[in-house]
């Protein structure tokens, strides 16, 4: 078993190893950050020494290692476009797309567990046919082009009549762009900056939490139904029935406790790509997290933000996945010897 | 505008004592770093002009007026420049502005670190002459030099030394990267970078106050739709740019319109004088003058105005657009649109079928990429065959800098709103300080020879004379095809009185709240 964990970590390492150099390989093709740096009137000897500072004439594997043995020891260099530490600057802006990945996956999962079971309970009714239908729109319409409607119709806001009456009232009002009023909590100053903690911070994430959280929904929604179906289907709610259980009991308490095991499973492995995600949504929606961030720097060829940003993707995803296999590990021997199964 | 009622709002704006009046701008990049000789880029030197001043200023018209110095005359022999300071200037936090400012900020501005150091390559010194009183001296005649100093501003050395901020800082962070203490109008109250930036009123400045702006809050936002949506719902006053393409319904639509203007950009096509051969290994057309002629005359900027700019942009006959000083009246007129005239001119230069590259920024100029497809299909009317290649302006420097072009687009707006900044950046031969952007390598001895005599010519007469000839040279070479002068296009919310520059500098002390709706 500690063999196993060893393993797997030192494949892990090996993992961010490599997207660390394809990442590195990848920015030479992004541009030359001396151009976004310096103004129209540089001269020759400015680029240069810009250059030479900026460590930018080394060769390339020279310069992957620098950034891997300062990486090592936190130190993530400093940002062309700000001038500040990288660390300092992903530090402040987390919050922001923790926040928003979080409110859209308990969005996504609680909408989605409830969607899933009123579609598999009433399977051929009419709202639960047009649950289904609507869900394809929802799967194919881009991000960005959802957070735009949801803008118009809701930030922008649309007269609305009601029906046979004179009555007239706009849709809009939501907060557009933005995280409105931000404290700090946990006490840290500079720490935990949150904006789940004003009601301006709840409104402005309702928005940007649909749009990211709306196609995992979908997801979880038809994972739920097919899952669902599926027990449903099974001999012990049969018994169940003819036990004379109510329907309710057999829905909510013996079928839906093993229609959820894969669905925690599934949810687990989405965080990691809500998270990759957010970069559409933050942009729609100017929303400060590490995705806009990311954004702005590839834009800049602010090399050094944009390789901490990929080795935090990477990390997340690389430390999901192993903590995923090692749980399974735990839970069933059977794949123990080697991943052979007998 | 209603007179009557101005007059009511701005008795009741005086008589209610501290009515708030709270103005929110946004535009797509965020200013950088707070410090006025880090970044010589105009999102930065623009916003810092809200809180940072120079010896002279701009004002709504471009016109140089004074402001941390009340007047200026040339030293004897065009040795430099005198320049009489204001008395009685005090920074944000209350120090007295005075000559020994003026000297520390030159020496800031022209180090090592600094990256506006080019403004002061023909300064050979400065001299503190008496606390009021500074003598700029320079190596030649500099006429246009005040002209040139509107965007260097003023920092207090005290407050400079105290906080360990003597140098700036550009490739690092140091105190003036997030804080200011500036003369200007408006006071720096807060700076989360990329977030929010909070202006508020000065109360000690020398200036007569012309706003009613109580509190000024800056935001950027990146995704032109979202700008648009938030000016739309009034949770902006003013959005720069709005999209060419949002702009009828910026204007269709309750409580905002558009403010249009004309930028100082004028936007070109360059070609690879001086390459050998095209991409494709085949001899350069572009080498043979009669080619660039066709391709002027090949190109139908009317219609590109219309078609791609909404009908917001005029045409550009030099390297400069009229509100320039210099602007050459003699050469007023674009090469005339005539494809029977291009087709000639390609025939006899024996270019018929030519095939070559289009290089193409997709994320810098308003439009850019659809202006190139335009052109691609102008130019296939006249037998030239572009292949358009296009990519985003991180890469495309480095690729005009690699030779990696057959022709190319260029806009350009010169810093010091003189017809002299092109040719120096752009026509003169490449070299280490002049010609840095002229990618193509032409080389003109003419041209060559005149720029240092435009440069320090005092007679405006003969100074005119000669840009005259370098501007007859640039459209008769036709070194640059120049096609037209870019649009401003601001979205601004009803009732607020504002200025738009050609330099497209935000200029916050300008604005007036509250007034009535027409």
């Amino acid at each position: 078993m500690l063999s196993f964990i060893l393993k797997r970590i030192a494949q892990s390492i090996l993992v961010l190893l490599v997207v660390g150099l394809v990442a590195f390989a990848m920015f030479r093709f992004v541009g030359d950050p001396v151009d976004t740096m310096l103004g129209q009137e540089r001269t020759v000897q400015d680029i240069e020494r810009l250059r030479e500072v900026l460590g930018l004439n080394k060769p390339f594997f020279l310069q992957y290692w620098d950034f891997l043995v300062r990486a090592v020891q936190g130190d993530f260099g400093i940002s062309y476009r700000q001038g500040r530490p990288v660390a300092e600057i992903i530090i402040e802006r987390l919050p922001a797309t923790l926040e928003l990945a979080l409110v859209s996956g308990l969005i996504a999962l609680g909408m989605g567990i409830v969607l899933g079971i009123f579609t598999a309970i009433r399977r051929d009714g009419f709202w639960a046919n047009f649950i289904m239908s609507a869900s394809l729109i929802g799967v194919s319409l881009p991000t960005f082009l959802i957070g735009v409607l949801l803008i118009y119709a809701f930030g922008v806001g649309l007269e609305v009549r009601i029906p046979f009456t004179d009555i007239t009232f706009n849709t809009g009002g939501m907060p557009i762009f933005g995280r409105g009023d931000t404290r700090h909590i946990f006490g840290w100053v500079g720490g935990w900056n949150s904006g789940l903690a004003t009601w301006d911070g709840l409104q402005s994430i309702v928005l940007p939490a649909i749009t990211l959280g709306l196609y995992q929904m979908t997801l979880i929604m038809r994972l739920v139904r097919a899952e669902m179906l599926e027990v449903l289907r099974a001999d012990y709610i049969r018994f169940a029935r003819a036990r004379g259980l109510s329907d309710r009991a057999i829905n909510f308490r013996h079928a839906l406790k093993n229609t959820m095991v894969p669905v925690i499973t599934v949810t687990g492995l989405q965080l990691g790509s809500i998270i990759a995600f957010a970069i559409i949504t933050e942009t729609v929606f100017q929303w400060p997290g590490v995705g806009l961030l990311f954004i702005n720097a590839i834009q800049f060829v602010d090399i050094p933000v944009m390789a901490a940003y990929l080795m935090l993707i990477s990390v997340m995803f690389v430390g999901i996945n192993l903590i995923v296999d090692l749980l399974y590990v735990a839970i069933d021997p059977r794949l123990r010897v080697d991943g052979k199964t007998t | 505008m209603n007179r009557l009622l101005t007059a009511s709002v701005l008795a009741l704006a005086t008589a209610l004592p501290a009515q708030a009046e709270t103005f929110r701008w946004s535009a797509t990049t965020d200013p950088q770093t707070m410090d006025p000789h880090a970044v010589s880029s105009a999102p930065v030197l623009g916003f810092l002009n809200n809180v940072y001043e120079g010896l002279v200023r701009r004002g709504r018209d471009m016109a140089i007026e004074p402001a941390l110095a009340e007047s200026w005359e040339p030293l004897p022999d065009g040795a430099g420049w005198r320049f009489t300071l204001r008395q009685g200037v005090t920074f944000h936090d209350g120090a007295a502005f005075n000559a020994d400012d003026v000297l520390f900020s030159y020496e800031r501005a022209s180090s090592e670190d600094s990256d506006v150091a080019s403004w002061f390559a023909v300064v050979s010194g400065v001299e503190v002459v008496d606390e009021y009183t500074v003598d700029i001296l320079t190596t030649s005649p500099q006429p246009i030099f005040p002209d040139s100093i509107a965007n260097w501003m003023m920092m207090d050395s005290d407050w400079a030394a105290a906080n360990g901020a003597e140098r700036p800082a550009r490739d690092t962070e140091n105190f003036a990267t997030r804080n200011v203490n500036g003369t200007a109008a408006f006071m720096l109250q807060s700076r989360q970078p990329d977030l929010e930036t909070v202006l508020v009123p000065f109360d000690g400045w020398w200036g007569e106050v012309e706003h009613n702006v109580t509190e000024a809050i800056f935001t950027p936002i990146q995704n032109s739709a979202t700008a648009v949506a938030a000016l739309l719902a009034g949770d902006v006053d003013l959005i720069d740019p709005v999209p060419v393409q949002d702009a009828d319904r910026v204007n269709a639509s309750d409580g905002v319109h558009v403010l249009s203007g004309i930028e100082a950009r004028v936007i070109m096509l360059g070609y690879g004088h001086d390459h050998e051969t095209l991409l494709s290994g085949e001899d350069n057309i572009f080498a043979d003058v009669r080619v660039r002629q066709a391709v002027g005359h090949a190109i139908n900027v009317p219609a590109i105005l219309q078609a791609i700019m909404g009908g917001n942009a005029e045409e550009a006959s030099q390297l400069v657009s009229p509100a320039m000083r210099g602007f050459s009246e003699a050469n007023a007129a674009r090469p005339a649109y005539d494809q029977d005239l291009a087709r000639s001119l390609i025939a006899e230069a024996g270019a018929e079928g030519a095939t070559f590259n289009l290089s193409c920024p997709n994320d810098r100029y308003l439009n850019d990429e659809a202006v190139c497809q335009a052109v691609v299909g102008m130019l296939a009317q006249v037998g030239l065959n572009a292949q358009l290649e296009t990519m985003p302006v991180s890469n495309y420097w480095p690729e005009l800098r690699a030779d990696n072009y057959d022709m190319y687009l260029l806009g350009w707006s010169p810093g010091t709103f003189d017809a002299e900044h092109p040719l120096r950046f752009l026509v003169h031969t490449n070299g280490e300080r002049l010609g840095t952007w002229n990618f193509g390598g032409y080389s003109n001895p003419r041209i060559d020879e005149m720029l240092p005599l435009i440069q320090s010519e005092i007679d405006p007469d003969a100074r005119q004379a000669m840009l005259d000839e370098a501007a007859a040279i640039v459209q008769q070479d036709a070194v640059y095809n120049t096609m037209y002068v870019q649009p401003l296009l601001w979205g601004v919310a009803d009732g607020i009185e504002l200025t738009q520059r050609p330099d497209n500098f935000f200029i916050l002390r300008w604005v007036r709240m509250g007034l009535p709706v027409e």
